[in-house]
């Protein structure tokens, strides 16, 4: 073959991670509604409570993990519908980019959040 | 070329009444997908602002909220939208994977019947205490 | 031709010529053959029957009717037309009926009338299908007949098909081995091979996949159903060189290529040939997932 495209395709690439985020979030979401919904009830939940289960270094990963696969995949299916929708040009490029950020900086609230919730932050 | 006689989105969704399931199944997908990520923008920002140096505040908003019957509602509301993605999204997986094409519209109307079920069983446990 | 006007026969006759000047001067001159036609014509369409006048069972059939030439039609209306029922009868025959009895003027696109051809695709009680193949008993009363959503209307049912012929351009859609082979040795498909991308030849370009297919609605750029199937036939066919598959994915690949699809599966239930249009969409996805995988 003379020349192939050398990095991977970011269309393809954009494709898969929403189907792996996916599949991530239907065990983990399921996960987590059932716990704080069914094991504990929302009404009885106190900070104790959950500083004990964010303690605990698996839960906060899954928590964390959760956060940023929920965020790229809700923010990449925003993307993707307003494409689907028509969008093109500059708009679209300006969209991208206020999607990129409002996701990072859910991401990076939720993380503070997190740490607060465990004690790591006072 | 001549003009052209407007045959757009909104003519489509005026036709509502003959969907068929996968175009069901999409705009579904759709709708419950903007419900979710909104609510998780929400989440995330009633989260941090509850979780203030003084623990005792985490709990009261949480219990304050929860006293709320229109909470309790948009739960299930909640519930339900999640749901519904989530059992739909496993079906998008599985044509992805090339699995069950010949039962795809089955496996919609199967997902929305799942989505109910689950729904109405978990009414008691989402409006207990509230009234 | 069936998608023009019926134009009465010897107009241009020096000797019509001749006896219209005459006529005109006085009107005891024996008409015409021409004139004579022209003359029954237009009684028969001043008085084009209610259903009540045809014997045996009829259908009724509600045409979208459109032309910005003329005044009364240059908004959009629908037409009613009443045709007698025949057992075996497609919307195709019940509109040639119509505009051959009522009215001339109504425009659409047909050719073969056994669902080789592709141009008689249009929008018949809700659905995207194949005129000529789509039987009246089928349908319920009144028979709606407009043309494909999601493009524009060139006049009445005929619509403007070039967009879609772009984006089937756009792939490329004819064999390319890379290299033809020395002397005149053939080019043999496998028959497992030749299977495997049956369907996939079936297409016969009429347009219902991507007319139905909502995100080709909204994003102009989406090559849609039909031009990816095609890509398809030539992507999986095994005799294609390699270096023409890699080009081939890197069109499908694009951001308006493959991923654009959200597997409605609109295009499979409208295709008149029977494509499974989604499954083979879905098979390319993988393909350059797969692909794209094995360069790190």
């Amino acid at each position: 073959m003379a020349e192939r495209y050398s990095s991977f395709d970011p269309d393809g690439t954009m494709w898969l991670l929403q189907r792996v985020t996916a599949a991530f979030l239907v065990v983990v979401l399921a996960f987590h509604f059932f716990l704080l919904h069914f094991v504990h009830h929302p009404a009885e939940i106190d900070f104790a409570g959950t500083q004990a289960r964010m303690a605990d270094v698996g839960y906060f990963t899954t928590m964390v993990l959760f956060l940023v696969a929920g965020a790229f995949h809700g923010v990449n299916g925003v993307y993707n519908a307003l494409v689907n929708q028509g969008l093109t040009g500059t708009r679209k490029r300006a969209v991208k980019w206020v999607l990129v950020l409002a996701g990072l900086l859910l991401v990076a609230q939720g993380v503070r959040t997190a740490l607060y919730m465990n004690g790591f932050l006072p | 070329m001549s003009e052209s006689y407007d045959r757009g989105t909104v003519e489509d969704f005026g036709r509502w009444r003959e969907f068929t399931a996968g175009m069901w199944a999409w705009v579904l997908h759709k709708f419950t997908g903007w419900v979710l990520i909104g609510y998780l923008f929400t989440h995330i920002a009633v989260l941090s602002t509850a979780t203030a140096p003084d623990p005792a505040v985490y709990g009261d908003t949480l219990s304050t909220l929860e006293g709320f019957v229109v909470v309790r509602f948009l739960e299930i509301g909640l519930l339900s939208v999640a749901v519904f993605h989530i059992l739909n999204g496993v079906r998008l997986l599985m044509v992805d994977l090339g699995v069950g094409l010949e039962a795809q519209d089955e496996s919609f109307y199967a997902s929305l019947v799942l989505t109910g079920a689950i729904v109405v069983a978990s009414v008691p446990t989402f409006l207990e205490g509230v009234f | 031709m069936s998608t023009q006007e019926q134009k009465p026969p010897e107009t241009e006759t020096e000797q019509d010529e001749a006896e219209a000047a005459e006529t005109e001067a006085s009107e005891e001159a024996a008409p015409t053959p021409g004139e004579r036609r022209r003359q029954e014509r237009s009684e028969r369409q001043a008085t084009a029957p209610a259903a009540e006048a045809i014997e045996g069972p009829t259908r009724q059939l509600r045409v979208f009717r459109y032309d910005p030439e003329v005044a009364e039609k240059a908004e959009p209306r629908f037409d009613d037309f009443h045709v007698p029922f025949e057992p075996g009868m497609t919307v195709l025959d019940a509109l040639i009926y119509a505009r051959d009895h009522y009215d001339s003027s109504l425009t659409f696109r047909h050719s073969c009338r056994q669902a080789v051809c592709g141009s008689d695709a249009m929008f018949v009680n809700g659905r995207q299908r194949l005129c000529c193949k789509t039987q009246i008993s089928e349908l319920d009363d009144p028979v709606r007949v407009e043309p494909l959503p999601h493009q524009d209307v060139v006049k009445d049912l005929v619509v403007d098909m070039q967009h879609f012929y772009d984006q089937m351009h756009a792939v490329d859609p004819f064999f390319d081995p890379d290299e033809t082979p020395d002397g005149m040795e053939e080019q043999r498909q496998s028959p497992e091979n030749r299977e495997y991308i049956k369907m996939a030849t079936r297409c016969i370009w009429c347009g219902a996949c991507t007319s139905s297919c909502n995100i080709a609605a909204g994003d102009n750029q989406y090559l849609g159903p039909a031009a990816i199937n095609k890509a398809y036939r030539f992507a999986m066919d095994e005799r294609e060189g390699p270096e023409k598959e890699q080009d081939r994915f890197e069109i499908l690949e694009e951001e308006h290529g493959v991923w654009r699809c959200q597997t409605q599966f609109s295009c499979t239930n409208v295709c008149p040939k029977d494509i499974p249009l989604t499954e083979h969409i879905q098979e390319i996805k993988r393909e350059a997932v797969k692909r794209n995988l094995k360069f790190w």
